[in-house]
């Protein structure tokens, strides 16, 4: 009964993704921002937030199953689902015994049934994957060689690369009489992470039934992390979240990234790996990174350092009665194009509800990291580029168009972009956008050596602006990447942050405006203007009446 | 100032710095650190050394101590790891909500669990006492994120009385009085609920602190006198109980600035009990050491203080003196 309930659930939210992505809709004609006071709410407990949407509160993200079947039978609140970049697998440490055994590692590939355990436990708002991108990457390579649920097909591979079993039903590797040692799983812990705990637990068993002696070994977070870090492990479970560029396979492969902090925790070192991952880090165009991303992912599935399990699906609760939500494959409703296009579908103003699960730490653009800190700074602060939410393509944002060029060849070789930048555009004070300001920001980002933006910037060589609306950055080598990491960082007003003294303790948020009533020195380009941060409690804006969308030029 | 007071502070000031110097390291035993939590691909192994040298995790840990001890001494508790705001205006802002929040909760709590336990000592076996040891069994045996998110459901979404979470209306009401109102209709449900699950301890440990009491030779003494009932409840043997009472109540009040953790989540409130738990999680030093280091000077000043009120309420007590026979 609970199965066909399971089955059920899986294959509605399947036909609801398709659904959502056949639908579709037209950028050019999205326009705003159209409600003049949005808030941001905070709900520390998702029971709360539950009860909020469903009292009235227009959007919130969801994320436990439990939450997703209660509020998909609610009247009045509809979800928007789609793929996210998220990724969970299981990790080998390649340095040692057995697990540098390619053999072995493709064998356990196949003997975990990861179909079965997502549809098991996510109720299928997650997909299995075998990939090393999730399928939502533009990047994504489906061509690969796949290890699927074969436990038959798993023993006969360890057979004929000579493995055995022991009466007890062990694993014996080739040339040695004695079966495996009993290894440890390393998960985080139940409490923490229901969902992964419970994965790793239905891997390990399936290690079992092949006769790897596995057994789970719960941790807290930062104690798995100091594990990984000191290579203390044989096996562990994790999840990343990525970005719609690939270059992260160069820092989870490449074997420089085999260093204290960095991310290629399983030790993987592969010359011919390394150097398609080389040529996808420093690729000097698009077509280039997409040859290296696909081949990177082709060889990475033969040599099979991780075994992907999953990727999850990101689920938004929306109060039905507003119009103009803007939903993708690739995105749920929770996005900007979402606040700025939406509007109360009877008419008339109402303000916007949006649930905060979490508290922003400091509102202070140079130095924090957090993602709820983000989700308010990126309605203020606007970058050079945005991405079209249907494709993740580079679409015009401050700047109406940029050239990518190569200068040089071979280890002389040097990017250079071009970035011709919109006119008319202000700042929430009335202050005019100009070049002027978007070196000002690289050049603070870069001369001050600020981490968040450390790996962004540290490739700037020079920056040149010949007009007001003309902005040449040269790098000090070549990447394609380049321009997502120049392009994509926020521009911040040359007039405010050249009287910032100390980056790391500033609070735009809580300084007023030095010539504007109800101002902050929190203030960019965006669609809405920050008005009030009440910790714990709300952040405020109100519409910024002079933003104009690219295509409204 | 006796002998006694004086060792009594001089044992203060060791146990305060036992303290400081357990902080510091207790938070550095644990694995890692603020950085090494930071797993993202987007942050290399330079960057998160840029940001290690920032936080000054990089110095020898000697330097690391004393640069902490200064701070804690002079109470400049350094700015952040989490936020980059400076520790001290963090713990400001959240102190006002869990201020009310736990010292109305407990002010109430024990003043109802108090009345009702010497009510229900007062009539053993009648209705009054039964009740009070079953609602109070039941009252501290539920698990308060649950008894909150019933709470919440009943009287805030189902029968919307209440507000859903926080302690301010959105929109903000304008004038003074409206928001005083307001504050005070957000924070009924949240503090009535710790109340609720607050009072049963303090009645069943009164009823049975009252009932010990009532059943000793002075109280026959004082009914063979003639007094009035009422006179000998709470002119004597409640008086007799106030000491175990009142330190009960005083080691109860370094609790009401370490906030509480479910309840805060729960009603979405801004206060001390979740940064202090976010602290430590994410290896906030600066901060997660301030909030000890205030802790556990409330504590000390608690105990010190509930010493001196015990030698006030009963003249039997007196401190750093043999009994005279």
């Amino acid at each position: 009964m609970f199965r066909g309930k399971v089955i059920l659930s899986a294959l509605a939210l399947l036909v609801l993704l398709q659904a959502t992505t056949a639908a579709g809709f037209d950028l050019n004609a999205v326009n705003g921002p159209k409600t003049k006071d949005l808030y941001m709410v905070i709900y520390r407990d998702p029971d709360s937030q539950m009860l909020a949407l469903q009292k009235g509160d227009v959007l919130g993200d969801i994320t436990r199953p439990v939450d997703i079947e209660r509020l998909s039978n609610f009247p009045g609140v509809s979800l928007s689902i789609s793929r996210a970049f998220h990724l969970f697998f299981m990790g080998f440490n390649l340095r040692i015994e057995p697990w540098n055994d390619t053999t072995l590692r493709q064998a356990v590939s196949m003997s975990i049934p990861s179909r079965q355990i997502v549809r098991d436990i996510f109720s299928g708002y997650s997909e299995p994957v075998s990939t090393y991108l999730p399928p939502v990457s533009p990047y994504y390579e489906k061509s690969v060689k796949t290890w699927d649920h074969d436990p038959a097909g798993a023993r006969k591979l360890l057979e004929e690369a000579g493995w055995k079993w022991s009466p007890e039903g062990n694993l014996v590797p080739p040339g040695k009489t004695s079966p495996l040692e009993p290894v440890r799983l390393l998960s985080p812990t139940a409490q923490v992470a229901p969902t992964s705990a419970e994965v790793a637990g239905r891997i390990a068993e399936a290690m079992k039934a092949l006769g790897v002696p596995v057994s789970l070994e719960p941790l807290d977070f930062s104690m798995m992390i100091k594990r990984l870090d000191s290579h203390d492990f044989d096996l562990f479970v994790m999840a990343w979240s990525l970005t719609r560029d690939p270059d992260s396979l160069f820092a989870f492969f490449h074997s420089s990234m085999d260093v204290p902090g960095g991310y290629n925790i399983q030790g993987l070192h592969d010359e011919a790996l390394d150097r398609v991952l080389e040529r996808l880090r420093w690729a000097p165009d698009r077509e280039t990174a997409d040859k290296a991303a696909r081949r990177a992912q082709k060889m990475l599935s033969e040599i099979t350092p991780w075994i992907p399990i999953y990727s999850r699906y990101m689920v938004t609760a929306v109060r039905e009665g507003w119009k103009g939500i803007i939903e993708t494959e690739r995105t749920t409703a929770d996005n900007i194009w979402t606040l700025i296009n939406m509007e109360p579908g009877n008419g008339g103003d109402r303000p916007i509800m949006w649930c905060l699960q979490e508290e922003p730490r400091s509102l202070n653009p140079f130095s924090t990291s957090s993602v709820y800190d983000w989700q308010v700074l990126g309605l203020v602060y606007d970058s050079l580029i945005a991405i079209d939410p249907e494709d993740l393509e580079d679409i015009p944002w401050l700047a109406r168009s940029w050239e990518v060029e190569t200068s040089g060849s071979g280890s002389t070789a040097k990017t250079r972009l071009t970035f011709a930048l919109r006119s008319g555009i202000r700042w929430h004070d009335g202050v005019l956008f100009t070049s002027r300001d978007v070196r000002k920001s690289l050049e603070f980002l870069k001369s001050r050596e600020i981490p968040r933006y450390f790996d962004n910037v540290r490739d700037i060589e020079s920056i040149e602006t010949p007009d007001e609306r003309t902005v040449i950055v040269n790098m000090s080598n070549t990447s394609f990447w380049h321009l997502h990491n120049i392009g994509g960082s926020p521009v911040f007003p040359a007039h405010i942050i050249e009287n910032v003294k100390d980056w790391e303790s500033w609070q735009p948020s809580r300084e007023k405006h030095p010539s504007v009533e109800g101002l902050t020195m929190l203030i960019g380009t965006g669609p809405f203007v920050f008005r009030k941060y009440r910790p714990g409690e709300y952040v405020h804006f109100t519409r910024f009446d002079d933003f104009r969308l690219p295509w409204r030029d | 100032m006796n002998s006694y007071w004086i060792r009594r502070f001089a044992g203060a000031l060791a146990v305060l710095l036992l303290i400081i110097t357990a902080n510091f390291f207790l938070f550095r035993v644990m694995p890692g650190d603020a950085v090494s939590t930071i797993v993202d691909p987007r942050f290399s192994p330079e960057a998160k050394e840029k940001m290690r040298h920032l936080f000054g995790l990089d110095l020898p840990l000697h330097q690391q101590f004393f640069i902490y001890v200064r701070r804690m001494l002079s109470f400049d508790f350094g700015i952040s790891f989490l936020s980059q705001r400076p520790v001290w205006d963090e713990i400001k802002s959240r102190i006002p909500n869990t201020l009310a929040l736990l010292g109305t909760s407990l002010l109430l709590s024990s003043a109802i669990g108090t009345w009702l336990g010497v009510k229900a000592a007062r009539k053993r076996g009648g209705f009054l006492e039964k009740a009070v040891i079953f609602s109070g069994s039941i009252s501290f045996s539920f698990p308060s994120f649950f008894v909150q998110l019933v709470l919440l459901l009943l009287l805030a979404y189902t029968f919307p009385v209440f507000p859903l979470r926080g302690t301010v209306s959105i929109p903000m009401p304008s004038g003074t009085l409206p928001r005083v109102i307001d504050y005070i209709h957000h924070l009924i449900l949240p503090a009535g609920s710790l109340v609720l699950l607050g009072f049963g301890s303090w009645a069943i440990y009164v009823r049975n602190l009252m009932v010990k009491t009532l059943g000793e030779d002075f109280i026959l003494l004082a009914r063979a006198r003639g007094l009035s009932e009422d006179r000998i409840i709470w002119n004597h043997a409640f008086r007799s109980t106030l000491p175990p009472i009142l330190t009960i109540f005083l080691l109860a009040l370094p609790g009401i600035v370490s906030g509480a953790v479910i309840t805060e989540t729960v009603f979405s409130l801004h206060g001390v009990g979740k940064f202090l738990l976010d602290s430590i999680l994410g290896h906030d030093y600066p901060s997660a050491g301030a909030a000890f280091y205030i802790l556990g000077l409330l504590t000390i000043a608690s105990n010190l203080a509930a010493d001196a009120a015990c030698t006030l309420a009963d003249p039997r007590i007196r401190v750093g003196k043999r009994a005279e026979r």
